[in-house]
């Protein structure tokens, strides 16, 4: 539980206001000073307990596929925020920008902002066009 | 001529006062049981989802003093040399909300929020129940009069009975353990197991409630720590959803 629980709390404080950096937990397995932007396609989209989690398949500069995990919001959040599956299919190209995890060789990040072909945004909780939207 | 004016003008008055924005805004009434108490139910948030439009989490958190006074104390504020010094001991890493352990009160200051945002309420002629979203938790109230329970241990959110003050719900909650803090966040807020939480609810209207508690704790604390009033929004939907604490 230790990575959820530290990131579950963590997201209430941060969406709360407070600055993003100021979590020790939370830091303690996203790096906050690693920034870390990728395109792709949708491998999947878990809506999972307690938190999201956004898969990705990133074609590198030699052609090879790899495959990046991206931790978001809880999926009773999303839901009530107005995200549907059905408007991010597999094989959805997106750009997702979040913060690295501290283990730099795994392809694991939180995701801050995603963005789609046509220009919809989605933060962690959801869509951020949308009747849930702030 | 002249009465004809005058009803005119009287019915013109009166569509004006019946189409005043003032009377557009008056809220509806709390519902209310058939014993003619009010009717807590429905689920309550600050006004929104976390991340989405309305969300007003960390409202009240360290509440307002008299103006060009300091803030009234906190939890920790409170707490006796003893109890300072056994918390610079622990950190963050030490929140037991970490091992999916519930928090005493809750981060929002709301119990039936615990670590979570949303919560709902179901009133029944016997029981209030307190239903918590995240990490999935709830709180059975009596509201017959019984007194507390003596045949159960200690636990992490405690044994609570309530009670009705005129329309104002009243909820005590005792025999705690003192495995759990206040708050999550890493913010160490131990207690002990001498804790008792009294708080007052009170429907102010079908779409408002308001949270007044006082946190009793006096193996820790120099004096109660009276909890910055929460005012809850109900939420346009009337089911919460699972949010398990899981490894992952």
């Amino acid at each position: 539980m230790t990575r959820a629980g530290y990131a579950l709390l963590s997201l209430v404080l941060m969406l709360a206001g407070a600055p993003v950096v100021a979590h020790h937990s939370f830091a303690a397995h996203y790096d906050m000073q690693k920034p870390v932007t990728v395109q792709g396609t949708i491998a999947e989209v878990r809506l999972s307990n307690p938190h999201s989690w956004f898969f990705l398949d990133v074609k590198e500069a030699d052609g090879t596929i790899t495959r990046w995990s991206f931790e978001a919001g809880t999926p009773s959040g999303m839901i009530r925020n107005g995200y549907k599956a059905s408007e991010m299919p597999k094989g959805s190209m997106v750009t997702i920008s979040g913060f690295h995890g501290r283990d730099q060789a795994k392809k694991v990040g939180m995701m801050r902002q995603l963005t789609t072909a046509d220009g919809k945004t989605y933060g962690m909780f959801g869509p951020q066009e949308g009747t849930g939207a702030r | 001529m002249q009465t004809f004016s005058t009803i005119a003008i009287a019915a013109a008055v009166t569509v004006a006062i019946l189409a005043s924005p003032l009377r557009a805004q008056q809220p509806e009434p709390a519902p209310r049981l058939a014993d003619g108490k009010p009717d807590l139910s429905g689920v309550w948030w600050t006004g929104g989802d976390v991340g989405g439009r309305g969300y007003g989490g960390g409202r009240g958190r360290g509440g307002r003093g008299a103006p060009g006074g300091p803030p009234p104390p906190t939890f920790t504020g409170l707490y006796t040399p003893a109890a300072a010094a056994g918390a610079k001991k622990l950190g963050d890493n030490d929140d037991p909300t970490l091992k999916c352990i519930p928090t005493a009160l809750g981060t929002l200051n709301v119990s039936m929020f615990d670590v979570g945002a949303v919560g709902q309420i179901v009133s029944t002629p016997k029981f209030v129940v307190m239903l918590t979203e995240t990490f999935h938790g709830f709180r059975l109230i009596p509201t017959d009069g019984r007194p507390h329970r003596d045949d159960v241990p200690p636990s992490y959110r405690g044994d609570s009975v309530g009670r009705w003050e005129g329309d104002v719900f009243v909820v005590e909650t005792k025999n705690f353990n003192d495995s759990t803090w206040m708050w999550a966040e890493g913010r160490v807020s131990p207690h002990s197991d001498q804790l008792r939480i009294v708080e007052r609810y009170r429907r102010m209207d079908k779409n408002t409630l308001e949270i007044d508690a006082t946190v009793h704790d006096p193996k820790v604390l120099t004096a109660p720590w009276a909890v910055p009033k929460q005012t809850l929004v109900l939420a346009p939907f009337d089911q919460i959803m699972p949010l398990i604490c899981l490894g992952q």
